[in-house]
């Protein structure tokens, strides 16, 4: 072996390095393109023919106030966590601008709720997803944990498509997050139940503090509608408490105890300014109806919902 | 000295590969950047091989539209069923071409009346060489294998006879073509070659019974322009027939209704499916002639559906009647 | 650090980089599934493949710029991609060395003798690329036959994997196949077992990638080559010598693939890569002549129209040649395909398969679909992402030269803007009513109906009823809903719910059960008029008869793949009605 010129050998190793170099950017340039990418913005959920507006802005419960001003409450009651929004319009005609909500409600019936409470009873359901409707220009829904809101700056049928487009890709996309999800709705008979009627009141259901996480439904019987309430508690005894505790509430209030058809509904039912007001507990179940004009059909309903309880309270 | 030279060489060398080098990438730079394509390939025929027939039709004059002549001799009907139209003279100009289009549908002989009668092919080319035309082409895509087809129905040897030069169909004659208010020709292949050039388009039918479409005469006589999978249309034919009218404007039609296949259409195959009618049309209205013609089958123009969206489509009328077609009875 | 060195580095990586693209080109989101990766990326890199799908569509596909790249480096530097890159070329080296290191060095050396059939390579380049550059749409690609890209990728992909993960199942949970596998694994063994008798026989003697990269590393900058004319002659710089090229004498450029074993070898350090010739000469050109140049060329584009005469692109195209969705009409699919085999790796339910000859020469290895294989027919939500309308199918999505179109969701299944265009069919399925159970064997069935994914479903029935062999029976004596029978009944035959009992002149009446001599008609049902002892009663057996509505049908093949009669299918999809073939029209209307 002769002697190696120093500078081939300084040479071969800086042009080794560089070729190792390239190799090592090759690999990195692989490995950044599978990082995870947070949702920068929304563009992944619409339609052709669409792009975004804007940049996502995200709010959390300190700053909501600055997005919908005296409306942030009804969410940060709720358990609101986090809002995504964004705006976007038509590729050919930039006039046609919607701007999409996104809010984090930590759990899917906080977002239920919101849902169910912010809906007016005329609005118009879209199918194909289980909570969602359409009302003007605005189109809301709840899909697990989010509850969404889109709303339309003008009116527009290819617009609107667009929206309801968006919505659709949300409900199929978007991940749920959500482990919990409402079971009680599985409670509540289906039979005469007036669609989309189904509300979830967190707090201060019918006036009474002590009323949470109340679900009430309007049902269609004998040509009445009556709204019958339901409240999963988290025992006998904390059902008992409650529904005693809601009973004295009423009486407090004017209310008084009337004769029921049906025996076994004795020292339930109660005459609320002419209205049948009727609170029972059934396991772990808080159930009654609110505010019925005939009581013969509050009963019915009632009877029929305590059918379901027992039937599922047997299964549970 | 010499070391200067080889340094010299060396360097040169180099240079001129650098210089090798750097045409090569220029050069695939340069056929990268033409060849570019940042679409993707999409489906579709190219619009570069789309074509439209041309319009083949005279200046109407009123009165001339049909006629209809009585007789047995073919020669001498057809003779005068032009000449009461104006004469070959008002079709075939001097010095022009002319492409005849019979219906050579099947490998039959001419005496089963399913094909153009061959004398009549050989008539129609005579007298345009009498009218000075340069070249009379006779074509037609058969159903049947198209050599067959000419050589059986005799039209081969009587068109060459006659001095026309047969055009048989082959891959490079076919192009798409698209009907502008069409549902069905879309994107479709049709023989096209024959046609391109030509001064004159003739149409030559029998009158025939048809099981699918009732009867097939002039305007089903243009089936054979259509290429590809062609049978497919069957699934609709009277739409088919009808726009058949919208895509060639022939300038004259013969309408043979010597011998008429009254049965068994459209092959036939006996000679008791024939009826001597002894009624030969002429005209520059399909839509007109089918539906004289209709009636030598003992039907009404209603009884063809074809018919009726042909002229709601503005091809003819079916009023032949009102065109005041000239009639003569030639023994 | 030793170039040597480096370039094992270099050809590690490449070559783990390759085999990691096929493990995970299978759909999902995990870190060892499809998510970006870019599988595509040694198929882009592919000068062969870019040059061959441009001489053959006239268009440069834009994911095969990467391809600039490489031609750019070896115009520079010569055939790094061989020696550096190739990860069937790391193979093949790998194998030769192991094969062949306990061997003397005058062996070695005499193996790494140039030999003249090296020139081989050219002819079969020169051939593919003529096929390719045939005129118009008479052009086909036949180069993913020899090239390695293609040629690791089917092996790996179609013989390797399913092999190696079957024991496993970490790939794929259920077992994956592959039609006709034995021959991808007969070339493979034999490419990578022909380096024992010579080293990189493959890359010396068939590569056309090869040799192409040779051609256009003719005037590369910087070569190999000695730094003085004279030596001691020892050729211990050939002991290792990859690319067999003579790095002692005149060296051969086009076939050195820059290994820089014969720099580390020379005991002299005579060797280097440098921008000076070698000054024991070299030679550029490949080694054949202008006659053999000509007769390679007038042979691919001769063979072109001599393999289409078997009409196999007109009227007598094979019905089992059922492409996957989006493909190209057929004319155009066979200028791009490079049979890589990764619509058939990705593909979650199997049933892309490799095809044989049966659709002509051409067909070989190219992608069709055979639904008794997999888990489910071609179904009908395969995206890469979560199913938005949006997202990619898979089998377009990973195809390297877009012979299946990257299609979105939306246009396979006619949605948002392709609903007036409707979905794309496949083909379409046929009943064989000779062996459908409802049709030909009085059994109740519809197993088709109830799996057809669309709605409204392209598969309807019709009901029929009728009387079971030995079904006259002579009633004894009626019951209430019990009527005895003079003739033996195999008991509880009729109790599937399927069967009635008809009576002249009556409506029929569903049987609940039956012993060895009555039958009991089902709660509730009666006759008007009871039987009497003596009269005739019929057993009839209620069939529903699948039709298709071949408007409807989209040729999805899960039909085919639920038919209980598993030989030969009662109902199989043919590609008659396939959106992409004019010509292959069933329907008048779309």
């Amino acid at each position: 072996m002769g002697s190696v010129p120093g500078r081939n050998r300084r040479l071969e190793s800086a042009v080794s390095i560089l070729i190792l170099a390239v190799l090592f950017l090759i690999a990195a340039g692989l490995l950044i393109k599978q990082a995870p990418r947070q949702a920068k913005d929304f563009s992944f959920l619409l339609p052709s023919g669409f792009k975004t507006l804007s940049e996502m802005e995200v709010y959390n419960a300190g700053n909501l106030y600055e997005k919908i001003n005296g409306e942030a409450p009804l969410y940060i009651d709720a358990g609101f966590e986090k809002l995504s929004t964004q705006r976007f319009a038509g590729l050919s005609d930039r006039n046609l601008v919607a701007e999409l909500y996104i809010f984090d409600m930590a759990a899917a019936r906080n977002a239920f709720a919101v849902y169910s409470v912010q809906k007016r009873p005329n609005v118009e359901m879209l199918g194909g997803m289980q909570f969602a409707y359409k009302a003007g220009n605005a189109i809301c829904l709840a899909h697990g944990r989010y509850y969404v809101k889109l709303i339309a700056f003008t009116e527009s049928e290819q617009l609107s498509a667009a929206m309801a487009q968006v919505a659709k890709n949300i409900s199929t996309s978007l991940p749920v997050h959500d482990d919990t999800g409402i079971p009680e709705i599985e409670y509540l008979p289906q039979d005469n139940l007036v669609p989309g009627s189904i509300k979830l009141y967190l707090a201060n259901a019918f006036g009474f503090e002590g009323l949470t996480d109340t679900f009430t439904a309007k049902y269609t019987l004998d040509g009445e509608t009556i709204t019958a309430f339901l409240s999963k508690r988290a025992g006998k005894k904390d059902a008992d408490v409650v529904a005693q505790s809601y009973r004295n509430f009423l009486t407090e209030n004017g209310a008084k105890t009337k004769k029921p058809i049906n025996k076994t509904l004795e020292g339930s039912v109660f005459d609320f300014y002419d209205m049948t007001e009727i609170v029972l507990s059934t396991g772990p179940f808080v159930a009654g109806i609110h505010e019925a004009e005939n009581q013969q059909a509050a009963e019915k309903l009632i009877a029929k919902l305590i059918d379901k309880l027992s039937g599922k309270a047997k299964n549970d | 000295m010499t070391e200067q030279n080889d340094k010299n060489l060396v360097r040169r060398r180099f240079l001129s590969r650098l210089g090798k080098a750097g045409l090569s990438i220029a050069a695939a730079g340069v056929i990268a950047h033409r060849l570019y394509d940042n679409k993707g390939p999409e489906l579709g025929v190219q619009s570069e091989d789309m074509v439209t027939f041309p319009d083949f039709s005279v200046e109407p004059q009123p009165g001339r539209t049909m006629s209809i002549v009585n007789g047995p001799d073919r020669v001498k009907t057809v003779n005068k069923a032009i000449e009461l139209l104006g004469g070959i003279g008002r079709f075939v100009e001097k010095g022009k071409t002319v492409a005849i289009k019979p219906n050579v549908a099947f490998a039959s002989p001419a005496f089963l009346g399913a094909t153009a009668n061959p004398q009549l092919v050989a008539e129609l080319v005579k007298l345009c060489y009498r009218a000075g035309a340069k070249k009379v082409f006779v074509t037609d895509n058969p159903i049947n294998d198209p050599a067959s087809c000419f050589r059986w129905t005799g039209i081969a040897e009587a068109a060459a006879n006659a001095g026309a030069k047969v055009v048989l169909p082959c891959a490079n004659l076919f192009r798409h073509t698209t009907l502008t208010d069409g549902k069905l020709i879309r994107n479709w292949p049709v023989f096209f070659g024959p046609f391109e050039n030509v001064d004159t388009l003739i149409g030559i039918a029998p009158v025939k019974h048809h099981v699918r479409a009732g009867a097939s005469m002039t305007m089903k006589n243009f089936y054979g322009l259509l290429g590809g999978r062609r049978n497919i249309f069957h699934q609709d034919i009277n739409t088919i027939i009808a726009e058949l009218s919208m895509m060639v404007k022939p300038t004259l039609v013969i309408l043979d209704g010597t011998e008429v296949m009254m049965t068994n259409g459209p092959t036939g195959g006996s000679v008791s499916d024939l009826k001597r009618k002894n009624t030969l049309i002429a005209s520059t209205d399909m839509v007109a002639a089918d539906s004289y013609g209709c009636t030598l089958l003992d039907l009404k123009p209603s009884d063809l559906p074809y018919l009726a969206k042909a002229e709601n489509a503005g091809t003819g009328t079916t009023d032949y009647e009102s065109l005041k077609p000239r009639r003569a009875v030639v023994s | 650090m030793k170039i040597v060195t480096t370039r094992r580095i270099s050809q590690a990586f490449f070559f783990t980089l390759f085999l990691w693209f096929c493990i995970v080109s299978t759909v999902g989101e995990k870190f060892w599934q499809l998510r970006r990766w870019p599988v595509d990326w040694f198929a882009q890199l592919d000068p062969l493949v870019a040059i061959g799908t441009a001489l053959a569509t006239h268009k440069l596909y834009w994911p095969l710029l990467w391809a600039l790249v490489t031609i750019i480096l070896t115009i520079i530097f010569g055939r790094f991609f061989c020696g550096w890159v190739c990860p069937f070329g790391t193979l093949h080296h790998f194998v030769g060395y192991l094969g062949n290191r306990r061997k003397t060095a005058a062996q070695k050396i005499r193996l790494n003798r140039y030999r003249k059939a090296q020139c081989i390579k050219y002819f079969i380049l020169v051939i593919f690329l003529s096929m390719a550059a045939f005129p118009s749409l008479a052009a086909t690609l036949q180069t993913g036959l020899l090239d390695p890209i293609p040629l690791l990728t089917r092996s790996f992909n179609l013989l390797l994997l399913p092999v190696l993960d079957r024991p496993v199942s970490f790939i794929s949970a259920t077992a994956r196949f592959s039609e006709g596998a034995w021959l991808i694994l007969a070339i493979f063994l034999t490419a990578v077992l022909l380096n024992l008798l010579i080293p990189r026989f493959y890359c010396r003697f068939i590569c056309p990638l090869g040799e192409l990269f040779g051609v256009l590393g003719r005037s590369a900058i910087w070569r190999i080559g000695k730094k003085q004319a004279d030596c001691t002659d020892c050729k211990l710089c050939e002991k290792s010598c990859e690319g067999a090229c003579l790095p002692s004498g005149g060296i051969r450029i086009s076939e050195c693939v820059l290994c820089f074993n014969c720099r580390r070898d020379c005991p002299d350090e005579l060797i280097a890569y440098r921008t000076t010739p070698s000054l024991a000469g070299e030679v550029t050109n490949p080694d054949i002549s202008r006659r053999g140049f000509v007769l390679s060329l007038a042979g691919g584009v001769f063979a072109v129209p001599a393999v289409r005469l078997s009409n196999k692109l007109g009227s007598n195209w094979h019905h089992k040649v059922i492409r996957p969705p989006g493909s190209l009409p057929e004319e155009q699919f066979l200028t791009r395909c490079i049979k890589c085999g990764q619509c058939m790796r990705v593909c979650p339910t199997n049933v892309i398969q490799p095809a044989g000859i049966e659709g002509g020469l051409e067909n070989l290895w190219t992608p069709v679909l055979n639904f008794r294989i997999g888990s489910s027919g071609c179904q009908l939500n395969c995206t890469v992402g979560k199913g938005l309308p949006t997202d990619l199918v898979p089998c377009g999505k990973v195809c390297p030269t877009s012979a299946i179109r990257p299609i979105t969701l939306a246009e396979k299944l006619g949605l948002d803007e392709f609903a007036d265009v409707g979905p794309i069919k496949l083909g379409t399925a046929f009943f064989d009513r000779n062996r459908c159970l409802p049709w030909a064997m009085d059994k109740p069935c519809i197993v088709c109906e109830e799996n057809c994914p669309l709605s409204p479903k392209a598969i309807y029935t019709q009901e029929c009823f009728n009387t079971v062999r030995d079904g006259v029976l002579t009633v004894k004596e009626t019951a209430g809903n019990i009527i005895n029978v003079d003739q033996a009944l195999v008991p509880a035959k009729f109790a599937t719910g399927d069967y009635y009992c008809a009576v002249d002149g009556e409506h029929r009446v569903k049987i609940a059960a039956n012993t060895e001599n009555s039958i009991e008609l089902s709660p509730g049902e009666r006759f008007e008029k009871v039987p009497a002892a003596g009269g005739k009663i019929e057993i009839q057996v209620r069939l529903q008869r699948p039709y298709v509505d071949i408007e409807k049908c989209i040729g999805c093949g899960v039909c085919e793949h639920e038919c209980p009669v598993s030989g030969k299918k009662a109902v199989r999809v043919s590609a008659e009605g396939e959106t992409r073939s004019a010509d292959r029209r069933l329907l008048l209307e779309r």
